[in-house]
Formats: C-alpha cells, sequence, structure tokens
C-alpha cells in the first residue's frame, strides 16, 4: 500500500515540475520523496503521554478520540502504544479497559474466508498484537469473560489464534484463581494499615486461636508517637510469657518482611530461647548385658520419660514466638509501646523480664531499624522537597 | 508427539517472512535495506540442549589440556562405576513404603549440601537485574534469597525479566551418563519451609530423548504463608501441571514419576524486592488413599483445536 502511495507522490511531483524541467527528471524525483520524514504514526508515543490527568476515564477517552477519526487506520500501532500505558494509567487489572482496547479493532473485517486463511494466520500483526494484549491481561490477573468470546470471535473469526488464546486461558486462570489458602483481596489495599492487619493475620493463621488486635499508641500515656500498632497473640502464647523465668530476656526482633502478592510489609516478633528439647534416651534393644528375667528378678518401678507436654506450634527449635506486630512507623518507640500494650492486655509478666532490642536474628534475614528509620526520613525529605502549590 | 507450542506461531510467521519476502505489514524501509529486525529461524528443530545459553562448561581451550583433565575425570568415573557395581551386588532396595512416612531427598544442614545445586537468575545472562544465592543459614537450614527485579534491560530484544531459580544438577550415572530418579512410588511431594509470603513455582523437569521433550517440566505453585513459623507442604503429584519453555501445555499428561531428570524452585512472581525463602528438606511420601493420577481434564475436544494444539 505504502508503495502505492508512494509511486503517487512521484507522479504529483512529476506532473508539478513538469512545466519546468524535463520528463526525465520527474522520473528520478523518488530521491527527493526519501529525504522527506517518514510518515508519523497515526497515534504517537506522545499522545498518550501529553495527556495531563492520568486515569481511566482519560484513557478510555483516548480510545474514544481515536474511535471517532474519520479513516482510522494504524489499528496495531495504536494498540501496541496503548498497552504500554497501561500500568501508567491505572487501567492494568480493569477488565472494561480491556474489551475497549479490542473494540479498537474493526469487527468483521479480519475474519478468515477459508481454511487455508484460518491456518495460516490471517492478518498476522492484528492477531498478533490481541494476543500480546491476552498475555497482558493474563500477566496482571484479569481472567476475561464470555464477553470478550465474542468480541474476539467477531474480529479473527471462531478460529482465530487470539480466540484459541482465550479458551486456553478460560480453561486455566479460574483454576489458579482462588487456590491460594491465604488469599489477598482484589484489588490488594494500598493502604499500609489494611496490608498490616491483613498481614499479621496471615502469620497468625497458624493457630486459630490467635487474636489480632489493634493499638492506637495516642492511647498511652507516656508513648511519643501517634500511630497504630496491629499485634497477634493468642492464649497459648500468653500461657508461654505467664510461665517465663524473669532471668532469660526476651527480645524484640525484625524487621522482617512479608509479602502480601506484590506489596510488602515489614513486622516485628517478640521471641525467646526455644524451651529445651525434649530427650530421648535411646535404648539399645539389642544389648543383653543388662538383661533381665522377669520371673526371678524385682520388677523394676518404670518411672517413665517417654510422655512428655506436647509443643505448642509457637514453640519451634530456632525460638519460641510471643507475638507478633506491625507498627506504623516501625519505630522502636512504637515496639516500646507495642510491649506496654501487651502488658496491660493480659501479660502482666513481661513488666519483670528483660526486653532487648536486637538487630540480629537467627530466623533469616533482617532489616535494621536503623536503615528503616534513615530510608524513610529520605521518603520525607524528598516530600518535602516537593513544592506544595 | 502432537504439542504445538505457542511459540511456534511466531517461528511459523518468520519462516515466511523469511523466504517469500511478501510480508503485508513489512515497511518498505526494512525490506529496502534487507535488514531483519528480529532474529529469524528457519526450522524447529533445535541443536542445543540449553538453547543457546551460555553453559559455562568450556574449562580448557587448548586440546592437551582438555585430555589432561579427561585422564583426572577417568579416575573418578572409574570409583563412581566401582561403587555403582558394589550396590548392585549388595542390591538393598526399599521394600516397604510406608503410609505418612517422609523420604527426604535433599536436606541443607552442610555446605556439601549444596553440591547438588545450581542457582540461576537472569542477571547471569544478562537477561535482567535479579540477584539471588543459597547458602546454608545461621540454624542450619538451606537458605535461597536474593532480590527480584523486574526491570527490563534495553536491549530490544527482552520483553519480560525477573527471576531467580535453584535447580538440581542432572542425575547421572558413573562416565557421565544419563539417569533418571524414581519416584514412582510417591504420591505426594513433602517440604518443611518458611517463606516470605510469595508464591514460589516448583519445577519437577522430566527432559526427554527428542528436541521437543528437552524441556518438558512439570510445575506447580508453592504458596509460602510468611512470618516467623515454618511450614510444611504436601503437594500431590497428581496436581503439577505440564509445561515446556514457560507455556502451560494444552494436552495435559499425569507425571511421568519413574524419569524425573531435575527439580527446582523458581521465583518470579513480578513482585520487586528481597526474596527469602528458607528450607529444611525436599522429600516425598506416599498416601494410599490418593489414586488421581492427574487434576486435569483429559478428555479430548473436537472442534475448538485445530492442529495438533
Amino acid at each position: 500500500m505504502s508503495n502505492v502511495l508512494r509511486t503517487c507522490r512521484g507522479f504529483v511531483l512529476f506532473f508539478n515540475r513538469q512545466s519546468v524541467k524535463s520528463v526525465q527528471r520527474g522520473f528520478h524525483s523518488t530521491e527527493s520523496c526519501l529525504d522527506k520524514p517518514p510518515k508519523v504514526d497515526v497515534v504517537s508515543v506522545d499522545s498518550f503521554n501529553n495527556v495531563q490527568e492520568k486515569n481511566k476515564k482519560t484513557y478510555l477517552d483516548m480510545l474514544r478520540v481515536y474511535r471517532m477519526e474519520k479513516y482510522r487506520s494504524g489499528h496495531v500501532e495504536f494498540i501496541n502504544t496503548a498497552i504500554k500505558h497501561l500500568d501508567e494509567f491505572g487501567v492494568n487489572e480493569d477488565l472494561e479497559t480491556y474489551k475497549k482496547l479490542i473494540q479498537v479493532l474493526p469487527a468483521g473485517k479480519f475474519v478468515p474466508q477459508n481454511y487455508i486463511q484460518s491456518e495460516f494466520m490471517h492478518y498476522p500483526k492484528h492477531q498478533q498484537c490481541i494476543i500480546d494484549l491476552l498475555q497482558k491481561m493474563e500477566d496482571n490477573g484479569v481472567i476475561p469473560d464470555w464477553e470478550v468470546e465474542d468480541m474476539l470471535v467477531k474480529r479473527f473469526g471462531p478460529r482465530g489464534f487470539p480466540v484459541r488464546r482465550y479458551w486456553r486461558m478460560m480453561y486455566w486462570m479460574p483454576k489458579f484463581n482462588n487456590l491460594s489458602p491465604w488469599p489477598i483481596p482484589k484489588p490488594a489495599p494500598n493502604d499500609p494499615y489494611e496490608l498490616a492487619l491483613l498481614a499479621i493475620k496471615r502469620i497468625s493463621s497458624i493457630d486459630i486461636e490467635s487474636e489480632v488486635k489493634v493499638y492506637k499508641t495516642k492511647e498511652l500515656e507516656e508513648s511519643i508517637e501517634d500511630t497504630w500498632i496491629v499485634s497477634g497473640q493468642s492464649p497459648d502464647q500468653k500461657k508461654i510469657v505467664a510461665n517465663h523465668p524473669e532471668n532469660v530476656p526476651v527480645y524484640i526482633e525484625g524487621g522482617f518482611r512479608i509479602w502480601l502478592r506484590k506489596q510488602s510489609i515489614i513486622y516485628f516478633i517478640l521471641r525467646t530461647e526455644p524451651s529445651p528439647a525434649i530427650e530421648n534416651e535411646e535404648e539399645d534393644e539389642d544389648d543383653i548385658s543388662n538383661f533381665r528375667v522377669p520371673f526371678f528378678d524385682k520388677p523394676i518401678p518404670k518411672i517413665s520419660d517417654k510422655i512428655a507436654k506436647k509443643k505448642t506450634v509457637h514453640e519451634q527449635e530456632d525460638g519460641t514466638i510471643l507475638a507478633v506486630a506491625a507498627t506504623g512507623t516501625s519505630s522502636k518507640n512504637s515496639l516500646l509501646s507495642w510491649i506496654r500494650f501487651l502488658e496491660k492486655d493480659g501479660n502482666p509478666r513481661l513488666t519483670h523480664i528483660p526486653i532487648l532490642f536486637t538487630s540480629k536474628s537467627p530466623l533469616g534475614n533482617v532489616e535494621p531499624l536503623s536503615e528503616l528509620d534513615e530510608s524513610k526520613k529520605e521518603v520525607e525529605q524528598s516530600k518535602q522537597k516537593v513544592p506544595i502549590e | 508427539m502432537q504439542r504445538v507450542k505457542m511459540f511456534t506461531v511466531v517461528l511459523f510467521r518468520n519462516r515466511f517472512k523469511g523466504s517469500f519476502g511478501v510480508y503485508p505489514a513489512l515497511t518498505d524501509w526494512t525490506r529496502r535495506r534487507g535488514v531483519h529486525t528480529s532474529a529469524t529461524t528457519l526450522e524447529f528443530h533445535e541443536y542445543d540442549k540449553r538453547s543457546g545459553y551460555d553453559t559455562g562448561l568450556e574449562i580448557a581451550d587448548t586440546r592437551t589440556e582438555r585430555i589432561r583433565l579427561g585422564l583426572k575425570q577417568l579416575k573418578k568415573e572409574i570409583k563412581l562405576w566401582k561403587k555403582e557395581m558394589q550396590e548392585v551386588l549388595i542390591s538393598d532396595p526399599i521394600l516397604d513404603y510406608r503410609a505418612g512416612e517422609v523420604d527426604v531427598f535433599w536436606r541443607f544442614y552442610e555446605e556439601s549440601s549444596l553440591d547438588h545445586w545450581i542457582v540461576t537468575s537472569d542477571s547471569d545472562h544478562a537477561e535482567g537485574f535479579s540477584k539471588c544465592d543459597l547458602k546454608i543459614g545461621h540454624q542450619g537450614y538451606g537458605l535461597f534469597h536474593g532480590n527480584l527485579c523486574s526491570r527490563v534491560p534495553k536491549d530490544g530484544r527482552i520483553q519480560n525479566s525477573g527471576y531467580c531459580n535453584m535447580m538440581t544438577k542432572r542425575v547421572s550415572k558413573s562416565f557421565q551418563r544419563d539417569s533418571f530418579l524414581d519416584w514412582s512410588p510417591y504420591t505426594h511431594l513433602n517440604l518443611r519451609l518458611r517463606g516470605d509470603g510469595r508464591s514460589y513455582l516448583i519445577n519437577i523437569h522430566v527432559a526427554g530423548q527428542f528436541d521437543i521433550m528437552w524441556n518438558d517440566v512439570f510445575t506447580f505453585v508453592l504458596y509460602t504463608r510468611g512470618g516467623p513459623y515454618w511450614q510444611t507442604t504436601r503437594i500431590p503429584f497428581s496436581k503439577f501441571f505440564f509445561a515446556s519453555k514457560g507455556r502451560i501445555q494444552d494436552k495435559q499428561a499425569p507425571l511421568p514419576l519413574y524419569r524425573i531428570t531435575n527439580f527446582g524452585i523458581t521465583v518470579s512472581d513480578k513482585a520487586d524486592g528481597p526474596f527469602q525463602l528458607e528450607i529444611d528438606y525436599i522429600g516425598a511420601e506416599i498416601d494410599p488413599t490418593h489414586h488421581e493420577e492427574t487434576a486435569y481434564e483429559m478428555y479430548e475436544i473436537q472442534q475448538n483445536y485445530i492442529i495438533g494444539t
């Protein structure tokens, strides 16, 4: 097509110049055609960048503007450009937007008319472009619905490659959608407080009796900050605290990181040294040096050491976990307030037990408090630098 | 072997682009220059088991050095062969697989237990910026940790990025003959681990003889709770689904447990940031009440799928 256009342009030039120059020169004018800037795409990259407010409404407006054009051309280029800006406009998890993107292609134009066409990818660029779009949907976890099937069938026929990809997606994606034993709402909350609640509930799911409580540091008289604390503790853990010896210290460790889909939250634990392992004295059954005959010897008073109290889930081999928490500021002060709240809330023994802050933990990598504070300061500073208008 | 992969569609198109030169959407500019803007593949055949990725196995440059190293290796191989022969003569197979008893295949307790594993990430092939490491942690557990980054390097070729992977070495007998793990008596995979809330992927590789089967892998998701508590995960082998080169295949099949070549764990959940997965052991167990072969539908669909798919 572009070939035809170019020749036409050549002829136009040729006719224009005919009056002055010779005919021969007219035919060589294709050279000057090349010097011209290449044809600009219908929708350049800039048109999406130039949008002032980037949200779903403006994104759909962009699609509408394109569809209103008299001579719609360059569908593929437009869709490919639009796909790149999905994340930026915050519409990457929105099914309606994907549907509108598919509707940019006209229905009925690319439907193959025979088997050869349908098997050898009729309009390959168009099909590939929609396959990429479906891939994007899959990556962002958007499950299509039956309306999408209708749209694809109208555009590429019942044997189109995007339709086949759609079927695959509809087979597999619902299978994995609700598979996780610790589901996260969709869309996931952005608020750190909501996330902390989710995270602590998830961690506490190990013990069904666990209670997740929210404390406000304002309620404490001696607290410096004003923030929230999400704390998780079970009755079993309270019992362990109540029976904890006074000379053995308890550690506040953290922050550890827990991921909730694409966001992470820092949490802290109250941990103490592991309780001594139950020792099983191995008896050699083949040893007959001390063989006793039950008929002649006195019976041995059977004092069994095999029976022991079953350990709770909180008593692990690398430490006993007494409580879990996430705070709004992840600062030392807020953690101190957490301990005060725990003392008031059924753990009076904690007032007598020495409590230590540690920056190292046997339970994996720790993100040090000071670093967290520094990074927060940086964030705050950068916020301050931005002039408020 | 009626499997046509998703990417073959792309290959097929490239084929036409190369031989006929008429391709509706090819611009004039490209044709005039005679430049291929993308790599062309003219056939489906693959020459390399690693699909062209750097192996890092070319240890010797000269032939003499290679011979010297080969002779050194020969000593080790003969020792291995001797051991194998002894085992054949002793012949001490497991006679009884008891329900609920976990047979541990890999446990992480000392540095030498890391010898079975290969750790790779996209930055190793200059295809991304993720970094990872497998080591023995403070408490003597395997610690697979690193930093996941899904930023795509701007080389115009790579579209997706961000993975870290740990995988066992290929099982082999003496003289570097390929061998297989036989897990056919078991029904469940059993792992004890402590994750960070991410979902990981468990890959059981069943690489076959021919090039189309080199990348066969059975995969399932490993969800981790996160937090300070250990978790024991039991996954039935029947749940594993069949994939190849990162694409789920249309024709599913039960996992051939008698010919497993590698076992691996991947993290690539697009959440940028540090990750850590502590592993105590990886094992398997038998549950006599579990009769499912595969959890996925095995019936044929007449209309929907065309040529091999």
